[in-house]
C-alpha cells in the first residue's frame, strides 16, 4: 500500500468534498463557501470560490459526467452551478423546507438530485424544462427526525437515507418523466415515489451517521452513533430481510462508509483513520486499520538528544503528545471513492475536521 | 402583535406534527424482551445469590447480565441494578480479569459486556451509601424521559465512595477488553438497564 497523499487545505473544519471525474479539480465546503482547487503538480491550488450562501455550507457534490456543482447550506437553500464562460453561476433550487439542509448528493443519472433536512424531510429535486427551473418533491412520510445521510442506488430511482431517529430507510424517489421504470429487485417490483422499500434500526440504536448501497445495489450498509456497522441483505419486497448483520466494534464511532466491492467496506469517523471490513452474507468482522501507522506520516520520528532538550526547554515535556498518529489530525467526516473501476475502489479520499483532505491507496 | 417577541415563540409548538411529542417507543427494538416486574428481578435475584455463595462468580454475573430487565419497569431495574452491583462487589480484584473474560468472551459475549458497561454507569451515577442504589431515587435527579443513563452524579460519603472504586476498576478492566465503542454505546442505547 502507497503512503497516503495529503493535501493539507487550511486550519478549519472540511464538512464535505468532491473530486471532479477527471480529479483535476477538488471542491471543499469551508464556512459559508465552497472553495475550488486545482490539481497542479501534486498540489491542489486554489483556483475558484462558489459564494452565495449566507450560513454555512453543509455538502458539496459535483456531477461526474456533466460537471455541474450541487450545494446545500444551514441557510436552507440548495444551488446548482454551472461553469460559464464568466465564471460559475448559481441556479437556486426551491427545496421548500423549514430547517437547514445537511446532505446533498446527485443521482447516478445525473437527472437529480436528493437534499436531506432537518425538517425531517428528504427533497428530491429535478429539472423542469417548461419552466427552466429546479423543483422538489418531498419524501416525509415516516421520517421523525433529522435526515443526516443519504446514498443512490445504481438505478437512480431507489434512495437509502439515514435520519437522527436511529432509523436507515429506503425510499423509492421514482419522477414520471424523468426516470425509467427500474428493474424489479429485491427491494420492491412496482415503486411509486415514497414507497418505503425497507426499514431498518439497530439494537443499540444510535444516530446514523453514514449509509451506502453495495456496488450492486442488493445490500445496504450502514454507521451509526453506537460505532457498529449494520450490513442488510433484503430478500424480497414486504418480507424481513434475509440477513442484518451487525459488528459492533471497540472504535469511536465511524461517520462515513464506502462500500469495495461486494465483500469489503472501508468507514472513517471519530478515531481518524479509516478502518476496513469484511464479509458476505454469512458474517462480517473488522478486518483493521488501513493506516500504516510505523511509517506513518505522523508517526512518531527518531528522537534526538538535542531534540529532547529542546522540547523540555521550550514546553517542559521530552515529546510532543499533541500530534495524532494517524494521518488526519481530527475527526474524520467524508469518505468517497476516488477512483473505481465496476465497483472495485483501487483509491478513496477522505476529508475531516482537520482541513485535510486525503487520498489512500488500497 | 408587535409586543410579541418572535424569537421567543416556540415555533415547534404550534406545528400540528410536531417533534415535540416524539414517540421515543419507536426507537426500541423489536426483539426488546418481556416487560419484567420487581418481583421478577426479586427471584432473579436470590439466583444470582446462590451462585455467588457457592462460588461460581462467572456463572453468577453472567445470569445477572443474561437477566437484564431491559423491558422492566423503574423498580424492577432497581432491584436488578442491587444485584449486579452485589455480584461485582463480591468479586476479588486478583479475579477480575479472569471472570470478564469468560463472561464477554463466550458466544453473545459482546452484548454481556455492552450490559455490564450500562451497570457500571448506572451504578456510579447512583451510588449512596451501604443501601446501593436504593436509595438512589429520593437523592439523584429523574432521567430524562430515558434519552440518557447518565444522570447527575452523586458521590455519597461512606459506602458510597468504596463502590465507587469497585466500579472504577471493573471500568478499567471492561474498556481495556471492549475498547471505547462499548462507553459510546452506552449512549446510545435506548435499552436501559
Amino acid at each position: 500500500m502507497a503512503a497516503p497523499q495529503v493535501h493539507h487545505l487550511f486550519h478549519s473544519p472540511i464538512a464535505d468534498h468532491s473530486f471532479s471525474s477527471d480529479k483535476q479539480t477538488l471542491a471543499v465546503a469551508r464556512e459559508n463557501n465552497v472553495e475550488l482547487y486545482q490539481s497542479s503538480g501534486n498540489k491542489f491550488t486554489l483556483s475558484d470560490e462558489l459564494k452565495g450562501h449566507e450560513k454555512t455550507v453543509t455538502s458539496v457534490d459535483i456531477a461526474p459526467n456533466s460537471g455541474r456543482i450541487v450545494t446545500c447550506s444551514q441557510d436552507r437553500n440548495a444551488y446548482v452551478w454551472e461553469q460559464t464562460p464568466s465564471g460559475w453561476k448559481p441556479t437556486l433550487v426551491l427545496l421548500r423546507i423549514n430547517r437547514a439542509a445537511t446532505f446533498v448528493r446527485w443521482s447516478p443519472s445525473e437527472q437529480k438530485f436528493a437534499v436531506g433536512s432537518g425538517a425531517r424531510l428528504i427533497s428530491v429535486c429535478y429539472f423542469e424544462e417548461e419552466n427552466d427551473w429546479w423543483i422538489s418533491k418531498h419524501l416525509k412520510k415516516p421520517i421523525r427526525s433529522t435526515i443526516t445521510t443519504l446514498a443512490w442506488h445504481p438505478n437512480s430511482v431507489l434512495l437509502a437515507a439515514g435520519s437522527t431517529d436511529s432509523h436507515a430507510r429506503v425510499f423509492s424517489s421514482f419522477i414520471k418523466g424523468i426516470d425509467t421504470r427500474p428493474e424489479p429487485s429485491a427491494w420492491g417490483e412496482r415503486l411509486p415515489f415514497n414507497t418505503i422499500c425497507g426499514e431498518f434500526l439497530n439494537d443499540s440504536a444510535g444516530w446514523i451517521q453514514g449509509v451506502a448501497f453495495s456496488p450492486s445495489g442488493n445490500a445496504l450498509a450502514f454507521t451509526g452513533h453506537d460505532s457498529s456497522v449494520t450490513v442488510v441483505y433484503p430478500s424480497a419486497p414486504e418480507q424481513p430481510p434475509r440477513a442484518m448483520l451487525n459488528i459492533s466494534t471497540r472504535l469511536l464511532p465511524l461517520n462515513s462508509l464506502i462500500w469495495n466491492g461486494e465483500n469489503e467496506i472501508i468507514a472513517a469517523g471519530h478515531d481518524c483513520e479509516p478502518f476496513r471490513f469484511s464479509g458476505d452474507e454469512n458474517g462480517w468482522q473488522l478486518v483493521g486499520s488501513l493506516e500504516n501507522k510505523d511509517s506513518g506520516a505522523g508517526g512518531a520520528r527518531e528522537e534526538s538528544a538535542l531534540n529532547m532538550f529542546r522540547q523540555m526547554d521550550l514546553k517542559g515535556q521530552t515529546q510532543v503528545d499533541t500530534k495524532l498518529k494517524s494521518t488526519h489530525q481530527n475527526t474524520v467526516n467524508t469518505v468517497r471513492a476516488f477512483d473505481e473501476t465496476n465497483g472495485q475502489v483501487s483509491s478513496f479520499s477522505t476529508s475531516g475536521v482537520d482541513g485535510r483532505v486525503v487520498v489512500w491507496t488500497i | 402583535m408587535s409586543q410579541i417577541n418572535y424569537r421567543t415563540i416556540n415555533v415547534d409548538q404550534l406545528d400540528p406534527e410536531s417533534s415535540v411529542n416524539f414517540p421515543m417507543e419507536t426507537l426500541l427494538p423489536a426483539t426488546l424482551p418481556q416487560p419484567e416486574t420487581s418481583s421478577d428481578a426479586a427471584n432473579i435475584a436470590n439466583q444470582v445469590r446462590q451462585l455467588l455463595r457457592g462460588g461460581d462468580a462467572e456463572g453468577a454475573l453472567r445470569t445477572a447480565l443474561d437477566t437484564a430487565p431491559l423491558g422492566g419497569d423503574d423498580r424492577a431495574k432497581e432491584v436488578h441494578l442491587a444485584t449486579v452491583i452485589e455480584v461485582l462487589q463480591g468479586i476479588r480484584q486478583a479475579e477480575m480479569a479472569r471472570v470478564l473474560e469468560g463472561v464477554c468472551g463466550a458466544d453473545g459475549g459482546a452484548e454481556r459486556a455492552d450490559c455490564l458497561m450500562k451497570y457500571i454507569y448506572k451504578g456510579m451515577s447512583s451510588s449512596s451509601g451501604p443501601g446501593g442504589a436504593k436509595s438512589a431515587k429520593s437523592v439523584s435527579p429523574q432521567s430524562t424521559g430515558g434519552f440518557s443513563q447518565i444522570q447527575g452524579r452523586n458521590l455519597g460519603e461512606g459506602g458510597g465512595g468504596q463502590q465507587m472504586s469497585v466500579l472504577l476498576n471493573w471500568h478499567e478492566k471492561l474498556v481495556d477488553l471492549t475498547g471505547t465503542g462499548s462507553i459510546v454505546r452506552v449512549m446510545t442505547d435506548r435499552r436501559t438497564v
